[in-house]
């Protein structure tokens, strides 16, 4: 089961893919990323401007030697990461 | 480093509302990736396929061409109940494969769409499995890509095996797969990940499938954007195209990820679907690498043209095409009377030269049979264009205009130099030209025939539609937004807000509509849907469907999926039989004569001995009369208000004047300012001026002025001392400004070689780069003028039948009630529709006698003194003795079938008489009443006193309609009662027609009187509702009062008045133009008319600020203007100010002539002019941005003035 959050995380990423993360005051390294899809905003129910997409990337990552699960989610818009869901 | 990524799945704005980027975009950026293959497949056609390949071909980049078809599924699934049904929208609407043609493939690429068209409906086909096995080619071949000239299908995530791979369906996948490689030798499986959710797992599976079956397996962007940012437009596109609102499930996407992608953006996708299996990235990569090459073709294959020689597909004549054509022209040569012409023979000899090296002589002679097989149908039929300049098209009879006679010269038809295909124009009648393409493909089959098309690409109005219908606005809030703007372009539409003074007072823009403006902005230009070209139709062999994809036109006519352009790049010969209006007018005109008068009139013969026939002479005087005077409204191309000023000025007396007046009244000869040297030396008024002496010859035709192409030709030709064909490829350069350089640098070394000095090449130079490429080429112009000429004679001498067939065809600028008026002012009486005497057009009636036939001599053979004395030319007698009915077709709202069985019944005895035989709808019954349709056949007399006891009236009639109706719908009867209303009952016969107790005497319930007569203004106000037309009165008699009382000056009286005065004008707005005027300004022509005949207003931007929206709101107008006398006996006016009509009428009536006076003398408020930048040509010729709108006319009111209680009208008794 995994359980939800919607907590804003900090993200290091390279080629945009993230590496690491801190959520909770822990540090979580990327061994894998499982899957990664993206879904675009609807743009025609906003305002001016484009609202950008969303960027979801399922991941491994280990905060010591246990191994979990993670759904990360990028705003392009609003330039944050969040972290979605566990399953540790 | 590896090799570029090839992009197999690509989708171009050809996909009509679907794809949104042109494919030269999409090669430009392929090759800026570096990529050296490129595939185009669009959606359901090849419409883009040759623009694609000439993109390549230039970018050096090798094209593949395919397309992306709709699967047909039956429609029950096999498992019902487990499966969820099928969604009317969006991507799980329906499967599609992705057919690619192998390097040799294209013809079976052609004849798979052409099948797939025949099988779906029209504009939604459809394959099957078994379709595609039937035309992708043999079984085996290499890597399983089938064979050499086969087609290849891509199963993609769409496809029926990849929705089975998504639902986790994975051995129905197998089978489908299975089945699908039972049929068609060469299949692939498609990778696509556009990083939606669920993509990547699908393709994964994909991949799975394939390595187990041994299927090859390719990677794909399903591309169908050139940018990220380009996802809202492609949004906007799929609401469109499937008539839905903007909503997540309707759409074909998830991301903004089908763009173009760069070889890198590729490999991350591949690196993704594979994982981190370096070994299966580095093999999907190479097998999408070896597709592409097995599918890269060479560009020559499908640019015929660019072969040496042109690889043309040519008809099929039976035999030897060459001496065939020899024979035609030998003959046609006696028949022309030119066999003993040494100029006939030496032409002839240089044309069939020409031709018989460019092995066009089958083209000529399958032309020829076409024009012949129309005219053996009594279709007229007239050359148009640069092929008027050919003796070979005079001489076979092609056209009937002869090139010598006008020093039209070949090469700006066809030539050594000019690469391109001839292109040969015949007008026909509009409303017979689908019988010649009957016709024409009844005779050569449809295999060897096919139309052309032509893309419809959105503008202003069409896409704010589209987008304010995806984003959900009401539809009568979008019609009216749309209706707001002129016919602009898309990409003028945020300009325009600002820029045109009516769209400013709308303040449209400050509707918070922006972002439906910016988006429509982006759809500009993009194709919306295909259209079947008004003229072109292909004449080839039985080949000709494997060079072109083939789809049914709305009119079921075969249609080729390549516009104009494209069909000459793929080598295929054309025709263009153009509809004309004239020509049908001028037909019904010439049957009109023959039915009333017995004359039968040859307008193409100009002497002939039988007696009974009235020829057609090019040098009747009294036409040119008529032409002079400026009375040429209604007739072909010399009827708008410039033209008329134009003929007022230019005064022509022989068929040469009218080529050159055509010629003058174009861009370009405005441009170079030619009209007013062209004039001054035509009166006399200056002397000639020729840059030097040895180009007289040349130019002494215009009086020194450069006009037309053919000049152009021979001034170079002089000049250089080199051949036209060399000419004419000069002359082609001009139209750029680098390419005038270019030419510059050829043409003036070569004058000096030539042997003129410094300052005569200067001279010439100039003309030449002053003329660039506009001007008109003279067969064009000689073309125009036969049946310009032909339509003011019958205007001059059978003015009621010309009037007759303009009205019904309505081949004008025009609407009906100017030709109406200018009928009444020829002397022709316009008659009410009668149930007895109208007919299903308009008829010519005699008032009087048959008049004498007139005996035609032709001046050149009296001798000076017998020479009649030229009458001053009357109007007002030209059609005198001679009336026009109204006719049932006139009605609003009737139907044909209606009009058929009211013309069948003829003649009636009683309105009930008339309501049981013709069986009309009560609407068109009560409407036929209120015109005064039965006015005769029951002695009624509108007008005068409302109230008259005992004497029938139209509203009694109205209210006996009603009688009649419950009478016939209670079960007198003895057919069941059944509906009337606007359905084509099928013609009983007249036996079977059930005996009807109908009331005949109308005393009965009614008493004659009870009801009041309708006043005269009603009757206007009813006949310009119903017809349109005002029959009884001219409109603004109603405003005599007033005008007289403001003074106001008449059409007729404006001669009189001083050049320079100002004075006030009032009229119907029957015409608006802004066409594109010399000084780059917005103009606004408007004529107005006021019963005693047109004038002509020039509204110019620094009058607009406050004018336009008047100018193209109102109906009736009155204006300030100045007078400007244009010609002896013409005059225009410049306008200073305008108001509607209607509303001073209201003005006066509340307050007074004096309330109306100070509203006139206020000074104007000044208020800014047009914006927007001016489009400048390098010759400093400046065009306004916002000319050329289409005409805005305002519709009548439903009622002449403003209803105000306590006014009951100028009539009322």
């Amino acid at each position: 089961m995994s359980r939800l959050y919607g907590d804003p995380i900090e993200v290091w990423t390279r080629d945009g893919e993230p590496t690491q993360f801190v959520w909770r005051d822990r540090l979580y390294l990327v061994r894998n990323v499982l899957d990664h899809w993206v879904v675009a905003r609807e743009w025609w129910k906003t305002g001016e401007g484009d609202p950008g997409e969303r960027r979801f990337w399922r991941v491994e990552a280990s905060p010591g030697r246990e191994v979990g699960s993670y759904e990360l989610r990028y705003d392009t818009a609003g330039n944050g990461w969040l972290l979605l869901r566990a399953w540790d | 480093m590896a090799p570029p990524f090839p992009h197999l799945h690509v989708a171009s704005a050809y996909s009509m509302r679907y794809g949104t980027a042109f494919p030269r975009a999409l090669v430009d950026r392929a090759s800026e990736h570096g990529m050296d293959i490129l595939a185009l497949t669009d959606r359901d056609g090849l419409y883009g396929a040759v623009k694609h390949v000439q993109a390549c071909a230039d970018a050096g980049i090798a094209p593949v061409v395919g397309v992306n078809l709709a699967l047909d599924v039956p429609a029950s699934t096999p498992a019902p109940g487990l499966r969820p049904p099928r969604p009317r929208t969006g991507p799980g609407a329906e499967d599609r494969v992705t057919v690619l043609a192998r390097a040799g493939g294209w013809s079976r690429l052609c004849r798979l769409v052409t099948a797939a068209h025949a099988a779906g409906e029209r504009g939604a086909p459809k394959v099957t499995r078994e379709l595609l096995g039937a035309w992708a080619g043999p079984q085996g071949g290499d890597h399983g890509f089938g064979a050499e000239d086969g087609l290849v299908v891509l199963l993609g995530p769409r496809s029926d095996v990849g929705r089975a791979i998504a639902e986790r369906r994975d051995e129905h996948a197998r089978t489908l797969l299975g089945l699908w490689r039972a049929a068609v030798p060469g299949v692939v499986i498609e990778l696509v990940d556009q990083y939606g959710f669920r993509d990547a797992t699908t393709a994964v599976r994909m991949l799975g499938l394939a390595e187990s079956a041994g299927v090859p397996a390719v990677l794909t962007n399903a591309a169908r954007y050139l940018d990220p940012a380009d996802h809202q437009v492609g949004d906007v596109l799929d609401a469109a195209r499937q008539l839905v609102p903007l909503h997540p499930r309707h759409l074909e996407r998830t991301t903004s990820h089908a763009y173009l992608k760069s070889t890198k953006e590729m490999w991350q996708v591949a690196a993704k679907v594979c994982g981190a299996d370096r070994e299966r990235v580095a093999r999907l990569l190479f097998t999408t690498r070896r597709l592409a090459e097995a599918c890269s073709m060479d560009p020559l294959r499908l640019l015929a043209l660019r072969n040496d020689p042109p690889d043309l597909n040519l008809p099929e004549i039976g035999r030897d095409p060459v001496p065939l054509l020899r024979n035609r022209v030998e003959d046609g040569l006696v028949r022309r009377g030119l066999d003993r012409s040494r100029q006939a023979r030496e032409r002839l000899r240089a044309e069939l030269d020409v031709i018989e090296r460019k092995r066009l002589s089958g083209y000529f002679i399958a032309v020829a049979g076409i024009t012949d097989m129309i005219r053996g149908m009594d279709i007229r039929c007239a050359i148009r264009g640069s092929g008027a300049g050919s003796l070979v098209n005079y001489l076979i009879g092609i056209g009937e205009v002869n090139p010598l006679e006008h020093g039209l010269l070949m090469e700006r038809f066809l030539s050594e130099g000019r690469v391109g295909l001839p292109d040969i124009d015949v007008d026909v009648e509009s409303a017979r030209r689908l019988d010649c393409y009957k016709a024409i493909f009844e005779r050569y089959g449809e295999a060897r025939v096919a139309c052309v098309s032509m893309m419809e690409t959105y503008r202003a109005r069409s896409a704010i539609r589209d987008v304010a219908g995806a984003m959900g606005l009401p539809p009568h809030e979008i019609d009216a937004i749309a209706k707001a703007f002129p016919h602009i372009r898309a990409r003028q539409i945020t300009a325009s807000l600002a820029d045109l003074p009516e769209l400013r007072e709308s303040r449209l823009g400050e509707a918070g509509l922006d972002r439906v403006f910016r988006l429509a902005e982006r759809l500009d230009g993009l194709p919306r849907h295909i259209a079947l070209h008004p003229c072109g139709v292909l004449v080839g062999n039985s080949g000709l469907r494997d060079r072109t994809p083939v789809e049914r036109s709305l009119l079921e006519f075969p249609m080729s999926q390549f516009d104009k352009d494209d069909v000459e790049e793929a080598g295929l010969l054309k025709l263009d039989v153009l509809g004309v209006r004239m020509q049908s007018a001028m037909a019904y005109a010439l049957s009109e004569v023959k039915r009333v008068d017995d004359i039968e009139v040859r307008l193409d013969e100009q002497t002939g001995d039988d007696p009974g026939v009235e020829y057609v002479p090019h040098d009747d005087q009294e036409t040119y009369d008529m032409i002079c005077a400026s009375r040429t409204l209604g007739c072909f191309q010399i009827e708008s208000p410039g033209q008329r000023e134009l003929v007022a000025k230019l005064e022509p007396r022989r068929m040469h004047d009218l080529i050159v007046d055509i010629s003058l009244f174009r861009p370009g000869p405005v441009n170079s300012d030619m009209v007013t040297p062209y004039l001054e030396a035509r009166h006399g008024w200056r002397q000639p001026y020729y840059p030097h002496e040895r180009l007289r010859e040349a130019l002494k035709e215009t009086h020194g002025v450069v006009v037309f192409h053919e000049q152009v030709l021979k001034v170079i030709s002089v000049m250089t001392g080199r051949d036209l064909s060399f000419a004419e490829t000069l002359r082609r350069t001009l139209d750029t400004p680098a390419g005038r350089e270019r030419v510059r640098k050829a043409f003036v070394p070569l004058a000096r070689a030539n042997g003129f000095g410094d300052a005569a090449v200067e001279r010439a130079w100039k003309v030449l780069d002053a003329f660039g490429a506009f001007g008109f080429c003279k067969a064009h112009a000689a073309a125009f003028a036969l049946p310009t000429y032909q339509s003011a004679w019958l205007k001059r001498h059978h003015a009621a039948a010309f009037f007759a067939g303009v009205l019904t065809h309505e081949p004008g600028m025009y609407p009906s009630r100017v030709i109406i008026d200018e009928a009444r002012q020829c002397g022709v009486e316009i008659l009410p529709l009668d149930v007895n005497g109208s007919g299903k057009d308009w008829r010519v009636e005699r008032l009087g006698p048959r008049p004498p036939l007139r005996l035609r001599v032709s001046p050149s053979e009296l001798g000076e003194e017998r020479r009649p004395v030229r009458q001053e030319f009357r109007i007002g007698e030209i059609g005198r003795g001679y009336a026009l009915r109204v006719p049932f077709s006139a009605i609003k709202g009737v139907s044909e079938a209606e009009v058929e069985r009211m013309v069948a019944g003829q003649p009636y005895t009683s309105l009930a008489d008339f309501w049981d035989r013709a069986r009309p709808s009560r609407p068109t019954i009560e409407r036929i009443v209120q015109v005064g349709g039965l006015d005769a056949l029951h002695g009624l007399r509108p007008g005068g006193p409302r109230w008259r006891p005992g004497e029938l009236t139209r509203r009694d009639l109205i209210a006996q309609v009603g009688a009649l109706e419950r009478a016939s719908s209670i079960g007198v009867r003895s057919a069941a009662p059944r509906s009337r209303r606007y359905t084509a009952a099928a013609p009983r016969p007249r036996a079977e027609q059930p005996s009807t107790q109908l009331p005949l005497g109308f005393g009965e319930h009614l008493p004659p009187g009870e009801l009041p007569e309708m006043t005269e203004t009603e009757m206007v106000e009813a006949e310009l509702e119903i017809l349109g037309i005002d029959v009884s009165r001219h409109v603004i008699s109603f405003h005599d009062e007033l005008l007289d009382a403001l003074g106001v000056v008449r059409s007729k009286d404006l001669l009189a008045q001083r050049n320079g005065a100002e004075v006030l004008v009032a009229g119907v707005k029957v015409a608006t133009q802004t066409p594109a005027v010399r000084s780059g300004q917005r103009v606004i022509f408007t004529t107005l008319d006021d019963s005693t005949g047109p004038i002509d207003l020039t509204f110019f931007e620094s009058v607009q600020g406050r004018c336009a929206a008047t100018v193209f709101g109102s109906w009736l107008m009155l204006a300030r203007g100045v007078v400007r006398r244009t010609g002896a006996r013409a005059v225009s006016m410049r306008a200073v100010d305008c108001w509607n009509l209607t509303d001073l009428d209201a003005l006066w009536r509340a307050e007074g002539v004096e309330a109306v006076r100070a509203l006139l003398d206020q000074a104007p408020e000044q208020s800014q002019g047009v914006g927007g930048r001016k489009i400048e040509y390098a010759n400093g010729f400046r065009l306004s941005p916002y000319s050329d709108l289409g005409p805005a006319i305002a519709a009548p009111p439903r009622q002449l003035w403003h209803a105000s209680p306590g006014s009951s009208g100028p009539t009322a008794a």
